[in-house]
């Protein structure tokens, strides 16, 4: 069952000098149960979708200025703000990169993870610390009864982010948003964070969005992927798919520019040239464009849109049988893939 | 294939290159006080580097990984004289970096630079990038390189931003003008233009996005060949420090736990501590089911460090093999293994093969069993 639809979304920044087009036109789908990876780097839109979904775009300059986003029946875009902040945490619940500053400092753990319980499900102080206190122990904390007293400063770094997810499932919502949950974290402690929130989702059936730059990461937990570029998804499809059969560019380029631990050839790098792309100009054409080794005249002109890489496929756009689709004239072969950059003659036609 | 003393890409010249060693680090220790109350009493000590010794050969990069807080970044700082060092000796060339002072610390300090993690915070946004660059050759400046002089300093501003990469003509915008990774080449360029043999990068590329951090990668290892240099790079990212090193060294709590030619760690990894780092990287590949070896708990606070091997209360090997008293009571030696291979495990003869391969490599779970990790069968 579909639960979160997002259809054309669009988000614009308005600032004194510029305004910013971090989301521009991005739509999919997202069913119980299913882990899906939002992929690309810093400034490509993929937090700002997630905040506009949730409508904590920061305010003013945040507008979402087209598009849907409906949570089951609800048109989330178009909810008075007190019926989205009841539904915020309770169905929907986010989980922040840096728990150091997503923690309030001042008050303990404690009175963090019952104020929202008794705010959301009416509990009383009693019920709510007890529930408190299970929730700790579900993540994995030690002694978590004590522990419930102690300010967030005297909790590690893994274990403060351990204290983030317990509060997002405090309220056992129907879709986790976790926003680069361990870009902060050390490799052996990602590893336990990771396992928790596989367990977590395997067990409540809850849908997650995993937003994230590590493709290893992508590749462990999700089932799905959408890889976004300058505010559009470039390419979706189903993980195992689209890490075989990366069809955009710069999911070549991603995939062939980071090192690899299995990689023994000591091949070098195929770093994606050109700098990342000014999103305070309105887009024309394909925005990879620019720095695409696959580029010809058309590409610059017009913006593809996302179509499957079979042409005339049916589209299917959640679960294990979704449709591997890509926005590109001039998609890379499986061959030009392995390879990392096209074999066509430069400038030839395709 | 590379060879046991495999290089990094494309097998540079400088690969782990003729032996000879340009910095040699003996029982280096780096303490930061810890002081309480009102009278600020003195009240321990933070061991960030506490007893590491090894070298580093001219023309190779050697790589050093750990988690946070293990100290590899303290390590770097004191070798270049940016944190007073507790005890042991670092040679340059010989002469103890740790004893210079005045006229020698300053020489020093041209051939000894450094590249900082952070693009944005380690370059002043009040100073055009003429003066980042041009500060470090002012204070160098001599009547032989005449770097003195605004022309001359000019040019060889210019002259470097080419170099890693960038126009001449940027050398009159601001930092805030640049993207990360150009931010990033300009740091570079601050480090090379004072033609230093020894650079100490410091997690250069973990701030960068991965489409960038490839370029800056490539980038140090072309600049490594063309001017001769010798890099102690310091980096979480065990992928990353696979690709760029010749030789690595894994640190745990203020030691230094192994230390081998870049194949042969990855390909045989002797301390349980770099196999559990290892199988934590999740592959990007979504076929490969790793079997990861889940280390339990936090790293211990490095003021009060474990008695005997520091890892032995996270350590899977250990509780494999019943708990073996020496792992809690004697402190295991550096010893070396064979192949420049070195490892401070009581017990690394006991790891089987297959294990630290499946870690790095990846192996099929058998469905059914998920996370479950044995590392190691029963003991035959």
């Amino acid at each position: 069952m579909v639960l979160l639809s997002v259809a054309d979304l669009e988000v614009r920044f308005h600032t004194a000098d510029a305004t910013v087009h971090a989301v521009n036109g991005v739509s999919f789908e997202l069913e119980e149960g299913e882990t899906l990876g939002l992929v690309g780097e810093s400034g490509c839109g993929k937090s700002v979708t997630s905040l506009a979904i949730m409508r904590l775009l920061p305010q003013p300059a945040g507008r979402i200025t087209g598009g849907t986003v409906t949570f089951r029946d609800a048109i989330l875009t178009e909810l008075p703000e007190d019926e989205m902040r009841d539904l915020r945490g309770k169905e929907i619940a986010m989980v922040f990169q840096d728990p150091m500053t997503s923690l309030n400092p001042v008050l303990t753990v404690g009175e963090q993870l019952t104020e929202t319980l008794m705010a959301h499900r009416q509990m009383t102080r009693q019920q709510a610390r007890a529930r408190a206190v299970a929730l700790l122990e579900m993540v994995g904390i030690p002694r978590p009864a004590t522990r419930l007293g102690a300010y967030p400063h005297q909790f590690s770094g893994g274990m403060r982010q351990r204290v983030m997810i317990a509060m997002a499932l405090a309220l056992e919502p129907k879709v986790l948003i976790a926003d680069e949950p361990t870009t902060a974290l050390d490799v052996t402690i990602q590893a336990q964070i990771l396992d928790l929130v596989r367990n977590l989702t395997a067990d409540f059936g809850t849908a997650v969005i995993l937003i994230t730059h590590d493709l290893g990461v992508v590749a462990g937990m999700t089932g799905r992927v959408n890889v976004m570029y300058a505010g559009f998804v470039v390419e979706t499809g189903t993980t195992a798919e689209l890490f075989a059969h990366p069809r955009h560019p710069y999911t070549v380029g991603l995939l062939r520019s980071i090192p690899r631990l299995d990689d023994t050839r000591h091949e070098d790098l195929v770093p994606i040239e050109g700098q990342p792309p000014d999103m305070t100009v309105a887009p024309r054409g394909c925005p990879f464009a620019p720095r695409c080794a696959w580029r010809e005249e058309r590409c610059v002109a017009e913006n593809p849109a996302l179509e499957p890489v079979v042409p005339g496929t049916p589209i299917v756009t959640t679960g294990p049988g979704a449709t591997h689709r890509a926005a590109c004239w001039y998609p890379a072969t499986d061959e030009e893939a392995r390879h990392g950059a096209p074999l066509r003659a430069a400038g030839g036609a395709a | 294939m590379s060879g046991p003393d495999g290089g990094a890409a494309g097998g540079g010249p400088g690969e782990a290159g003729n032996g000879v060693p340009i910095v040699e680090i003996e029982d280096l220790k780096t303490y930061f006080p810890i002081r309480t109350g009102i009278l600020r009493r003195l009240a321990g000590y933070v061991r960030a580097v506490d007893g590491v010794s090894f070298e580093i050969r001219r023309g190779e990069v050697f790589g050093l990984v750990g988690e946070s807080g293990c100290g590899k970044t303290t390590l770097g700082r004191t070798l270049l004289r940016l944190q007073r060092p507790t005890g042991g000796v670092a040679r340059l060339e010989g002469r103890n970096v740790l004893e210079f002072r005045g006229r020698d610390l300053r020489k020093m300090r041209r051939r000894m630079q450094i590249i900082f993690q952070d693009p944005v915070g380690s370059l002043n946004p009040r100073m055009p990038v003429s003066d980042i660059i041009g500060e470090g050759l002012l204070a160098q400046a001599d009547v032989e390189n005449r770097w003195g002089e605004r022309k001359v300093r000019d040019k060889r501003v210019g002259d470097y931003l080419e170099e890693v990469g960038l126009r001449r003509d940027y050398a009159r915008r601001y930092p805030h003008e640049f993207s990360g990774g150009q931010r990033q080449r300009i740091g570079i360029a601050r480090a090379l233009a004072l033609d230093p043999e020894f650079i100490f990068a410091d997690e250069p590329v973990s701030a960068l996005d991965v489409s960038i951090q490839s370029q800056i990668l490539n980038l140090l290892l072309d600049l490594r060949d063309r001017h001769d240099l010798t890099y102690l790079f310091v980096a979480h990212n065990l992928s990353v420090i696979q690709y760029i090193s010749d030789r690595v060294g894994v640190m745990y709590l203020g030691k230094l736990v192994e230390l081998s030619p870049v194949a042969e760690l990855y390909a045989n990894p002797r301390h349980p501590y770099t196999i559990a780092l290892l199988s934590a990287v999740p592959d990007p590949d979504p076929r490969v089911r790793k079997k990861r070896i889940v280390l339990t708990g936090d790293v211990p606070s490095p003021a009060a460090p474990p008695p005997g091997c520091r890892f032995h209360t996270r350590c899977w090997l250990r509780e494999q093999l019943g708990d073996p008293e020496e792992c809690a009571t004697i402190d295991p030696p550096f010893r070396e293994i064979g192949g420049g291979h070195r490892v401070a495990c009581h017990f690394a003869e006991r790891i089987r093969e297959e294990v630290s391969t499946a870690a790095v490599i990846g192996v099929e779970e058998p469905p059914g069993v998920p996370g479950g990790a044995d590392p190691i069968s029963q003991a035959s």
